[in-house]
């Protein structure tokens, strides 16, 4: 009996020890070995087309390089699983994922600052997309490697059927989304067609996503810049309020959003679309090849959203890599880097009608029109010229995220909540995260 | 003190003497028990991967729980903050009251389910056999399938699956877990519909151990169905009931997966749970130590909860 005793003290020092032995800093000075094979993690389908072009664009690096990468698509949950990884201090090497992560990953420290001078196409990179990849101190810490701004997506065969022209004002979208909802545009004699599609659930903070849509457009804001790299809450100014108010109304009043939408992250919202239930989206250009495919082309039309109050701001969103913390092998990770933005990288990575994981080239040698052929490419690329509004570069963007996805979605769910009082609470907690994160100008 | 308590000697002790040779003390008890470290070895592969797999990141947890955690960065012990935020969170608060919610509200109702349905099937026909095992179908079914399923069937418009059974009553259509004001049902329903079929098959167990006579002797003073239920067939039940609370009551509070697949805690919060919430700190917004914080106070509710009915149950039985 006491031996067992011992045996159970021994067991429980054993593991505060080991416990205790991992909890120190790891990562920073790593022994270097151009050797090492490179671990890449992309945040697409496993299995999928995101997949196949990854490994395109790696093994042409490997050719020009001698460098070895090792490719894994993970969708569901990346952030977590990487969180995992970071918990365990082994990361993978290089992650391709939303240039939103930047500020998160810099303030956890899972990424390391990438120079400039090492990266020798760099210079070739358009000044938006390398903007959205820099820290409010000037740091570049993600290389941009594919953009994308969000468009309309209409269904051309209803509009046509009830004899509607394209929104060219918010007004219009109103008006053509309530008649896609009462007038049966796919004439089964049934009420069960809506006229906005969208993605409002709280994961990932996607009613946020998607609401930033209208937000910017409207002249609101989730925060402003005040100078000097500080910020204050924007969302219970007239112009936020006003934006929330119309696009609630949409939803409480009008009943014109996809039943269903506040439960929906973008999986569920994509098959709405493309079951025929609902009339409009407003979505990047990647998903045109799945709805290219199971809708059929001639079906939707592309069209830049309609102007809101102040302008026709959409989200402008795009893809980075980033060097992760603790590689062995970091002359490979720049190399990598260097390579998928350079002219001929980019070209690879938008090879194919289905397998490409360049959207929109970040490249200012690549003219997108000379590769696809498909104006909609074309519409996009100028959507993103003129009206690309990326999410501010603070230290950690997902709080934020967040927060204004639960408001969001919550308004639209529970169409008795106080309007103007929720958006006053919403701002509290901006306030409170910003002051956490040193930004805040109270 | 009862038989199982006393020691073997004190039986031994009733036993008419039998004369052998009293052999040496220590070879006696390497007769009877081995080496002391035999069972040990038995059980070595097992604490191995208990040890490793969950006692250790256990010990993690509770440091992690006193640190702001930043793997590559270092971390930095911030002493009780973690707590202090936690306790001090609504968000937390709301999502403790929906945890204790759902977890009486799918105790109640598995156990009661649980417990008509097997009054239901009790017997040995192969009929109910083969109803039994149908009827357990939704414990095995994966919970992301589960989730999925109701999902579909809580399709918020009248051509959704349930609304237009509603409908069929003129009631409805219902926004089940869309709409903040039945979202909370709507869960505990799909808890329930999965839990139920778990508690019946622990039910038929313990009602197999309860001694015909007393039905029959129950039969004999001419007590009807309903009376026999009360007092033969519940209180021959009454440690089974004890196991499925300690079970269900475990499980309720943490519950985690039918929450985050079907809601995500929401419509407005209105799902939040403590599970969903530790998640949504520790590995969404990156700040594992908070996170690590409220998964200690949730395990320390659990012991607590656990204890309490073990206290509760050995002065019953005393």
């Amino acid at each position: 009996m006491r031996k067992s005793r011992w045996i159970g003290v021994g067991l429980t020092v054993s593991a505060l020890v080991l416990s205790g032995c991992s909890a120190g800093p790891a990562g920073t000075n790593v022994a270097q070995d151009t050797k090492a094979p490179l671990e890449l993690w992309t945040r697409t389908t496993p299995g999928g087309a995101g997949e196949q072009a990854t490994k395109r664009l790696a093994e042409a690096f490997e050719k020009a390089t001698g460098f070895k990468v090792q490719v894994t698509a993970i969708f569901d949950d990346f952030e977590t699983k990487l969180a995992q990884r970071a918990a365990q201090r082994d990361l993978p090497d290089i992650v391709m994922n939303d240039v939103t992560q930047v500020g998160t990953l810099k303030s956890q420290g899972l990424v390391r600052e990438i120079e400039q001078g090492k990266i020798k196409h760099a210079s070739e990179l358009t000044e938006q997309a390398l903007k959205s990849n820099q820290t409010p101190d000037g740091k570049l810490y993600g290389l941009p490697y594919s953009a994308q701004a969000s468009a309309l997506l209409i269904r051309k065969d209803w509009r046509e059927k009830l004899g509607k022209g394209v929104p060219q004002n918010w007004a219009e979208l109103a008006d053509l989304a309530k008649a896609f909802t009462t007038g049966d545009p796919d004439g089964n004699g049934k009420n069960d067609t809506a006229g906005l599609n969208a993605t409002l659930s709280t994961k990932r903070g996607y009613a946020s996503w998607y609401f930033s849509n209208f937000l910017w457009a409207a002249g609101g804001d989730f925060i402003t810049e005040t100078g000097g790299g500080k910020y204050k809450p924007a969302m219970s100014t007239p112009e936020s309020v006003a934006a929330v108010q119309w696009f609630r109304d949409l939803g409480c009043k009008d009943n014109v959003i996809q039943p269903g939408s506040v439960t929906m992250p973008t999986p569920a919202t994509n098959e709405t679309f493309e079951a025929g239930k609902a009339g409009m989206y407003v979505v990047g250009p990647y998903l045109l090849p799945r709805f290219d495919k199971s809708l059929g082309k001639d079906k939707y039309e592309v069209v830049p959203m309609p102007k809101g109050a102040k302008n026709a701001d959409v989200l402008a969103e795009g893809l980075s890599i980033f060097m992760m913390a603790g590689s062995p092998n970091q002359a490979g990770q720049d190399a990598f880097g260097d390579f998928a933005i350079s002219a001929d990288g980019q070209k690879i990575g938008m090879e194919g009608e289905s397998a490409f994981i360049v959207q929109l080239p970040v490249n200012k040698n690549v003219d997108i029109t000379q590769v696809r052929s498909d104006p909609r490419w074309k519409t996009y690329a100028e959507i993103y010229a003129k009206s690309g509004h990326y999410a501010p570069s603070i230290p950690n963007w997902t709080p934020v995220r967040q927060d204004t996805a639960d408001t969001i979605s919550a308004l639209v769910a529970d169409c008795k909540l106080d309007l103007k009082a929720e958006l006053s609470k919403l701002d509290t907690k901006l306030t409170a995260t910003l002051q956490q994160q040193g930004i805040s100008a109270s | 003190m009862t038989v199982d308590h006393a020691k073997p000697a004190a039986v031994g002790a009733d036993r008419p003497a039998v004369k052998r040779t009293p052999a040496p003390k220590a070879r006696r008890r390497s007769d009877r028990d081995g080496k002391w470290w035999t069972p040990w070895l038995f059980l070595a592969p097992a604490l191995i991967l208990f040890v490793y797999f969950k006692f250790i990141p256990m010990i993690t947890a509770v440091t992690m729980s006193f640190q702001d955690v930043q793997p590559y960065l270092g971390n930095q012990w911030v002493g009780g903050q973690n707590y202090s935020t936690v306790l001090g969170d609504e968000a937390f608060h709301s999502a403790i009251w929906h945890t204790v919610v759902i977890a009486v509200g799918q105790t109640a109702g598995s156990m009661i389910i649980g417990l008509a349905l097997a009054l239901l099937m009790e017997g040995q026909s192969k009929r109910l056999k083969f109803l039994r095992s149908a009827a357990f179908l939704p414990v095995v079914v994966p919970i992301a399938v589960v989730a999925e399923l109701w999902r579909i069937m809580y399709h918020p418009t009248e051509d959704g699956m349930l609304n237009s059974i509603l409908g069929l009553v003129g009631l409805g259509p219902s926004g089940f877990i869309n709409d903040p004001d039945s979202s909370m049902i709507s869960v505990i329903i799909t808890g329930i519909w999965r839990g139920a079929p778990y508690d019946m098959m622990i039910f038929l167990a313990g009602l197999a151990g309860i001694d015909r006579g007393l039905y029959e002797a129950a039969t004999v003073d001419g007590a009807s169905r309903w009376r026999k239920i009360l007092h033969v067939t519940l209180p021959g039940l009454r440690s089974v009931f004890s196991i499925l609370f300690v079970l269900a009551a475990i499980r309720g509070l943490r519950v985690f997966t039918e929450v985050f697949l079907l809601t995500n805690g929401g419509p407005n919060g209105s799902t939040e749970v403590a599970m969903t919430l530790i998640y949504k700190l520790g590995l969404e917004q990156n700040r594992l130590g908070v996170g690590a914080a409220g998964a200690v106070l949730l395990f320390l509710a659990t012991l607590v909860l656990t204890l309490f009915v073990q206290v509760l149950r050995r002065r019953r039985d005393a």
